[in-house]
């Protein structure tokens, strides 16, 4: 048993490196048992059948975290302070009737309307580009994060195998890549909103950076999800033909991940539509700067005036990405 | 073409698929191999066809060791040895002539391979390759389309773009038809008398292998247990090959191919 093939092909029954803890001995426990026999009958067993170390750990899991979920369910309801009848006790109750009928008659004067073509058109050119400049960063970055194409499975195995800093560079590169993607999430498009419009000033722009940073992060790893889920069969078969990687993702790749890589960056165009007029507040340019303008003045019936757009700005964007997921899905049954 | 010098293949440090097995295979032999599912055949292919490295012993292809290689030279040598798979392992989504063609990744440039994809770049060849497997009409339907047994032949067609000077056909007619399953059988020995190609193929049927192929191997616990010209193979050579096991002959093929199983990056351990 050399040892530098154990590196490679510990893993469990679904492709999944196997986790051996330092402390449980499962490698010194196990293959004398194994090997010690006489060649077993049927020698070759999925290894996921036999779980020789921790055989209890699974069971008791269940139980531990019901457990802590109860506990930590019940702490936030107390630590948030959640406490629903406040909002039908009578000043509630005032407050909220208050601010629904400020909103009556909504503002729909031609002085008011002819204000918001601009910032409509612009919330829509926000999301726009922003979805673009994310798919941008955010696919080549998913690629990285894909384990499937950077050191794991059937397509890493002989790579991996053949020279270790090699295969020490693949994993440092999809811990780095997953690394950046989370960073990106992690901040909220508000924050980096605010952060760019110190860096590039108002106006939209810093509105495209902020969605295009964030919904990277988003859009990079939900592509590695969707990447990492393709049936690898076709793969090996170009690989087999002597096809290298970036050959693998064009012909085996993205032809079996293009109606979920299409259908989720759609949806995020449709967030995208919603976080543009809220970044507006930041004084990222688009809708949602009206709606702060207004929102302070207290004029809640040109709140509602901008609410309903938003509303029909989000369906819009919606029905329209139905039809393109559709027209992708439709053509693909045919 | 191929020479195996105690050659083995362990899984997690313990479970031994390949057994110090020794095997020599001549430029344009076609040759058989049978044995009960599990007994290694299809992780035997993968180290033929250079998709997953032996874990110890020496693999030769055409004199060249090949047990080590990687980038550039592994796929040069991936290049020479076509290989048919069980579950045709071709994209769905794509159409037929993308199929075949892909054949052709290892040698175009990328500007063509990209290309391609629009606009097929060599669609006379594929219709040819399509033609010599008998579906030239499916040339631009959508490959999920296709019954299995002509997704078989696509994939055929695939290995006989690519050109290769080996073929390997993992159990390429489990899941297909019974009734065609000879059909195809036939087919990938002419074709590789034809083109002068050498053939290994895997093999659930006992039948096909000896009523088609001059030589047969038995394989068992990643071991040959026997390893004869068709002729010479006798009830006791099998009967001794598939011990033990629930179908004591290979003759309910049918019945025993598997559903299609749920395909994961592991190596196939069993099937």
């Amino acid at each position: 048993m050399p040892g530098q093939e154990t590196s490679i092909a510990r893993r469990g029954p679904l492709g999944r490196p196997r986790r051996t803890r330092p402390g449980t001995s499962s490698r010194s426990g196990s293959p004398s048992r194994d090997l010690g026999q006489e060649a077993p009958r049927v020698p070759v067993t999925p290894l996921g059948e036999v779980n020789w170390t921790g055989t209890r750990r699974s069971s008791y899991f269940p139980v531990v975290f019901s457990v802590l979920f109860l506990l930590t369910f019940v702490g936030s309801y107390r630590l948030a302070q959640v406490e629903p009848l406040l909002l039908f006790e009578a000043e509630g109750r005032r407050n909220i009737l208050k601010f629904v009928s400020g909103m009556f008659p909504p503002d729909l004067s031609w002085s008011f309307l002819s204000l918001l073509g601009r910032p409509i058109l612009e919330t829509i050119q926000i999301s726009l580009m922003g979805t673009f400049m994310a798919v941008a960063i955010g696919f080549p970055i998913g690629l990285l994060a894909t384990s499937s194409l950077t050191f794991k499975g059937i397509l890493n195995e002989r790579e991996m195998a053949a020279s270790r800093p090699r295969a020490m560079l693949h994993r440092a590169s999809y811990l780095l890549a997953r690394a950046v993607l989370s960073l990106f999430r992690t901040i909220p498009e508000f924050v980096w909103a605010f952060m760019f419009v110190r860096a590039v000033g108002l106006g939209p722009f810093p509105g495209v950076l902020a969605i295009g940073i964030s919904y990277a992060g988003m859009l990079g790893k939900v592509y590695s999800e969707i990447l990492d889920h393709v049936n690898p069969g076709p793969l090996e078969a170009l690989q087999a033909t002597g096809a290298s990687k970036l050959r693998i993702i064009l012909y085996g790749l993205m032809p079996q991940a293009l109606p979920n890589v299409v259908s989720y960056t759609l949806y995020r165009w449709e967030c995208a539509v919603r976080a543009s007029a809220i970044l507006g507040f930041v004084g990222a340019g688009g809708i949602g700067q009206q709606l702060e303008i207004s929102m302070r003045m207290f004029n809640f019936k040109q709140v509602f005036t901008l609410v309903a757009i938003l509303f029909v700005m989000v369906a819009g964007v919606d029905a329209l990405s139905a039809r393109v997921r559709r027209a992708i899905m439709g053509r693909e049954r045919i | 073409m191929y020479l195996l010098d105690r050659v083995s293949k362990v899984f997690d440090g313990r479970t031994i698929a390949v057994n110090e097995l020794d095997l020599k295979v001549r430029r344009g032999e076609k040759l058989a191999m049978i044995g009960q599912s599990g007994a290694g055949k299809t992780t035997l292919f993968r180290m033929l066809n250079l998709t997953i490295p032996p874990t110890s012993g020496t693999l030769l292809f055409d004199r060249l060791d090949i047990g080590r290689l990687a980038g550039r030279r592994l796929r040069e040598v991936r290049r020479r040895i076509g290989t048919v798979y069980q579950q045709h392992n071709l994209v769905p989504r794509l159409q037929v002539v993308h199929n075949v063609l892909s054949g052709k990744l290892g040698a175009w440039p990328l500007w063509r391979a990209v290309r391609s994809l629009i606009r097929p770049a060599e669609a006379e060849l594929a219709y040819e390759a399509l033609s010599q497997v008998g579906i030239p009409e499916k040339l631009y339907d959508r490959t999920e389309t296709l019954s299995g047994g002509q997704q078989q032949r696509v994939a055929i067609a695939r290995t006989l773009v690519q050109n290769p000077e080996v073929i390997l056909a993992d159990e390429p007619v489990s899941s297909v038809d019974p009734a065609l399953a000879a059909g195809i059988v036939k087919l990938l020995i002419e074709l590789s008398e034809t083109y002068r190609k050498t053939l290994i193929m895997n093999l659930h049927s006992v039948d096909l292998a000896l009523a088609h192929f001059p030589r047969v191997i038995g394989l068992r616990d990643g071991k040959i247990s026997f390893d004869l010209p068709a002729a010479e193979v006798t009830d006791d050579h099998l009967a001794t090959l598939y011990a033990g096991s629930e179908a004591e002959t290979a003759e309910e093929v049918p019945s025993r191919a598997e559903p299609h199983p749920v395909r994961s990056c592991q190596p196939h351990l069993t099937s």
